[in-house]
């Protein structure tokens, strides 16, 4: 039974991480229609970018203070939104009313730019987080180990999807986020600037990535420079369970494919994880392709 | 004896048909029949369920009450493709035009079931293949002859003006041999010639033997080519008849055709 | 006279192709080896994506179930390889048409994720050693040689002409395609399924005809690929091959010889070519991708509008 427990919280802590990965993919998605296959690449720039912080300031030895730390998240903040807006200005904007295929391979190639652009930078090794960034505290509750740093994961994604749920339902210029996802040009003749809703929706979407990205590194404690795929991936699997486009679809997608595949990994098979998640994937998109929570189709007939 | 040869009946009969979505109820218990060799029109004002009515008889919705009956067989259930192998062919309200392929390569489309070639002999391109693409292209460009198109057959279809566009429509649902023409809106956006242009057209569609159910606002168009005028409403019959008693029935009047009397006025 | 020279532009160089053997060194000759057989899987992906309007983002995967076809015909039953060409066909083929089956319903983006999701799968079955066959992460060693009446091609010209033999014959089906029903068939429901279904087109019979012959012609690429290489492993097949196919029919140009044919030469020869600099390829074809994208979005060279 505690097994069952610990997974849960395993389950819960990456699940957060997906969820907040998740919502960048679902808000492009939402307004513009695209699978915004960097998103999952400029997370991991966000892990680089917070261990060389880490690294530089903290020292390679001993616990950095909680100053470094904090710097660190607001450093791969600001990288990565710069990055999100570079790359709707640079790969997305030209393409808005080329064929839809067109951006998904600027996507693509902005994913592999960004991936082996940390190659080139960092290296093709996998880096070490130092030990002690965060602090080494854990609780024990019947058998089952919650350690500080999930604690910390699972409150702080789960505040920082409530603030953004909140944002997007109860202010003007979420309301108008809103809008713009259901009909770009009724938005636009409402007087609504469709642009600047895009430019934040690449600014919202890769803060909240960029803190799931350095949640990843300060979780597993490494970070390589190809692993936006297989975390992109399954943030992007999150998303179409919840109902692509839709953010609260996102964030309740995150958390149950975090519970999923840590329940699949633990009971049935940790060598074909994966192969599970992805039939998972195939079947919701047979028998449910608009996700739990998703009520608008993807492609009108 | 065949079925095909008994059959006695109407060509097309609708039966106590109706179609729900999610809480909206489109059409209602709408029976009508559309017998062999007539031109029949569909009218009633915006929103009344015409098209709905088409796609359901072209298999495109299913009802979810009653049955559509083709020479006596319920063909509600089939899916479009199977529908169309029936005989039944439709145009769109609006024109669906394969782009960036030519006015040819568009009636081509038609002739599909038409073609025996089988996959392979597409990719070996067998001399029989060859043979068929030389019939095929023949028999297409006569058709393309008939509706004056044959001077744009290498045009890209959708870079032609809207009424030819609409021709070449035509033209792709007429290379498929209907023995039930569908035709939804075909006068729409078309300038006053064109629009007689059309009238005769129909015409002489059926007077090759081919039996048509139209959709039209036109009045000028329905009153002069129609044998038989259905009426609907919020998705249920209020009136079907010869085109004159239609005409001066007051409940259509008051439905439809009465805001068309008081431009008239005006 | 500009027709003319299209149309025997085409057929005079893959005739030049034949005498690269006689002129150039190995190093090329293996690089345009790989080149046909690479041009092969491109061209049969451009029928599923380019030319029937599928997103098909997995057909690596067929290409791969063909290669491991013919290296576990070849290394674990002896079979000579032209007759595992015949088997790697057929089960690429029934691989594509059954996962296309319950596949080719779902529309657009929906397609896409799915055969992300296919190629994953099929690449954690060949790491994982599925059925105990396919060699785990290592692969399988030692695919031989095609033999012609007894006499094995050893030589890598004879190899490469094989290649370039194979290349020749799908080049030939793809231009019958251009001229016949089945192409034009991939087209109208590119175009409009609707209006295509309502002419009496069977959409879900010839969307799964087009994944069963793309697949089909990336499963005999797969025999010829793992007989040059005389490995197979699943490091060949991964996701980011996919990416490459799909790309490459997207940056070369939809439905066009000469863009596929073009797109392969930019995204497998030139970094044979610059092999030093291999650090850089996919960051280069990155910035690549979303230049040629941004500059031309039909792709380098598009098809052309036929006025016959």
């Amino acid at each position: 039974m505690s097994t069952l427990f610990q997974q849960l919280v395993n389950g819960l802590t990456v699940g957060g991480i997906y969820a907040l990965i998740a919502l960048g993919y679902t808000m492009v998605y939402g307004i513009l229609k695209l699978i915004n296959f960097a998103h999952g690449d400029l997370c991991v720039l966000g892990a680089f970018i917070g261990l060389t912080v880490i690294t530089s300031l903290g020292g390679a030895s001993g616990s950095p203070e909680i100053w470094v730390v904090g710097l660190a998240f607001v450093a791969a903040i600001i990288a990565i939104c710069c990055a999100g807006v570079v790359l709707e200005f640079a790969a997305y904007r030209p393409l808005r009313n080329a064929h839809r295929l067109s951006a998904v391979v600027s996507a693509l190639g902005a994913s592999m730019m960004i991936e082996n652009g940390i190659m080139l930078i960092w290296s093709p090794q996998t880096l070490v987080f130092p030990q002690g960034v965060l602090p080494q505290i854990s609780w024990h509750v019947g058998g089952v180990v919650i350690t500080f740093t999930q604690l910390m994961i699972i409150v702080i994604s789960l505040i920082l999807m409530a603030s953004l749920y909140l944002y997007v339902n109860h202010t003007r210029f979420g309301t108008a986020i809103r809008a713009s996802a259901i009909d770009q040009d009724a938005a636009r003749l409402m007087g609504i600037n469709v642009n600047r809703v895009i430019v934040s929706v690449f600014i919202l979407g890769p803060a909240l990535g960029a803190i799931g990205g350095l949640f990843i590194g300060l979780y597993y404690r490494q970070a390589v420079f190809d692993m936006g795929w297989t975390y992109g991936l399954n943030a992007f699997i999150a998303a179409i369970i919840g109902g692509i486009g839709n953010i609260p679809g996102a964030m309740l997608g995150g958390l149950l494919l975090g519970l999923f595949n840590a329940l699949a990994g633990g009971y049935i098979s940790s060598t074909w994880q994966q192969a599970i998640t992805f039939g998972l994937l195939i079947a919701i998109l047979l028998v449910r392709p608009t996700g739990i929570l998703g009520e608008r189709v993807a492609e009108k007939v | 004896m065949s079925q095909e040869m008994s059959h006695t009946g109407p060509l097309l009969k609708l039966d106590n048909v109706g179609i729900s979505f999610g809480g909206l109820r489109a059409v209602d218990q709408l029976d009508f029949a559309v017998e062999k060799g007539h031109i029949v029109g569909l009218i009633g004002p915006n929103g009344a369920g015409k098209t709905t009515v088409f796609n359901m008889i072209t298999g495109v919705y299913k009802p979810t009450d009653g049955a559509i009956l083709w020479k006596d067989r319920d063909i509600g259930a089939l899916p479009p493709y199977k529908v169309a192998q029936c005989g039944i062919l439709r145009t769109f309200q609006t024109i669906r035009l394969f782009s960036g392929m030519t006015v040819l390569e568009n009636v081509l489309a038609g002739q599909h079931m038409q073609t025996r070639q089988a996959w392979w002999a597409s990719l070996l391109s067998t001399p029989g293949q060859r043979r068929e693409e030389r019939d095929l292209r023949e028999r297409c460009m006569a058709i393309l002859d008939r509706l004056n198109l044959a001077d744009v057959a290498h045009e890209p279809a959708t870079s032609l003006p809207y009424g030819v566009q609409r021709r070449v429509e035509l033209a792709r649902t007429l290379a498929a041999s209907p023995e039930l023409l569908i035709l939804d809106e075909p006068a729409a956006g078309l300038n006053d010639q064109e629009s007689a242009e059309l009238n005769t057209q129909i015409r002489e569609i059926r007077d090759s033997g081919v039996t048509i159910l139209l959709v039209e606002h036109d009045m000028n168009v329905v009153m002069n080519v129609t044998d038989r005028i259905v009426v609907i409403n919020f998705g249920r019959k209020i009136a079907e008849g010869e085109p004159l008693s239609v005409r001066n029935d007051p409940q259509v009047i008051e439905a439809y055709l009465g805001s068309d009397e008081d431009e008239d006025v005006a | 006279m500009k027709e003319q020279i299209y149309r025997w532009a085409g057929p005079s160089l893959w005739v030049l192709g034949l005498g690269v053997p006689f002129a150039l060194s190995a190093n090329w000759i293996s690089i345009l080896a790989l080149f046909a057989i690479y041009a092969v899987v491109a061209l049969s992906q451009d029928i599923v994506l380019g030319r029937a309007g599928m997103f098909d983002m997995g057909h690596a995967v067929y290409f791969g179930v063909g290669a491991y076809t013919t290296a576990i015909l070849n290394v674990t039953y002896g079979w000579p390889i032209f007759w595992t060409m015949i088997p790697a066909i057929i089960a690429a083929a029934l691989v594509g048409g059954i996962l296309a089956a319950p596949l080719v319903k779902l529309r657009g983006d929906y397609l896409l994720v799915a055969t992300i999701g296919v190629s994953q799968i099929f690449h954690l079955a060949m790491v994982n050693n599925t059925a105990g066959v396919t060699g785990g992460p290592d692969g399988i060693f030692g695919v031989g040689v095609p033999s012609i009446f007894g006499h094995q091609l050893i030589s890598q010209g004879n190899e490469y002409l094989v290649d370039w033999g194979l290349l020749g014959i799908v080049l030939l089906l793809m231009k019958n395609l251009e001229h016949s029903r089945l192409g034009r068939v991939f087209r109208y429901l590119k175009e409009d399924e609707l209006a295509a279904t309502t002419l009496g087109v069977n959409a879900r019979y010839y969307k799964i005809l087009a994944f069963a012959l793309g697949a089909g012609i990336a499963g005999a690429a797969g025999t010829l690929f793992a007989s040059q290489l005389a490995v197979v492993s699943p490091g060949a097949f991964v996701f980011t091959e996919s990416v490459t196919l799909f790309a490459i029919v997207l940056v070369g140009g939809q439905a066009s010889i000469p863009g596929v044919l073009l797109g392969t030469v930019l995204m497998f020869v030139v970094p044979q070519v610059f092999r030093e600099l291999a650090q850089y390829r996919y960051f280069a074809f990155g910035i690549g991708m979303i230049v040629v994208m941004v500059v031309r979005p039909q792709g380098i060279w598009p098809r052309r509008r036929r006025m016959g």
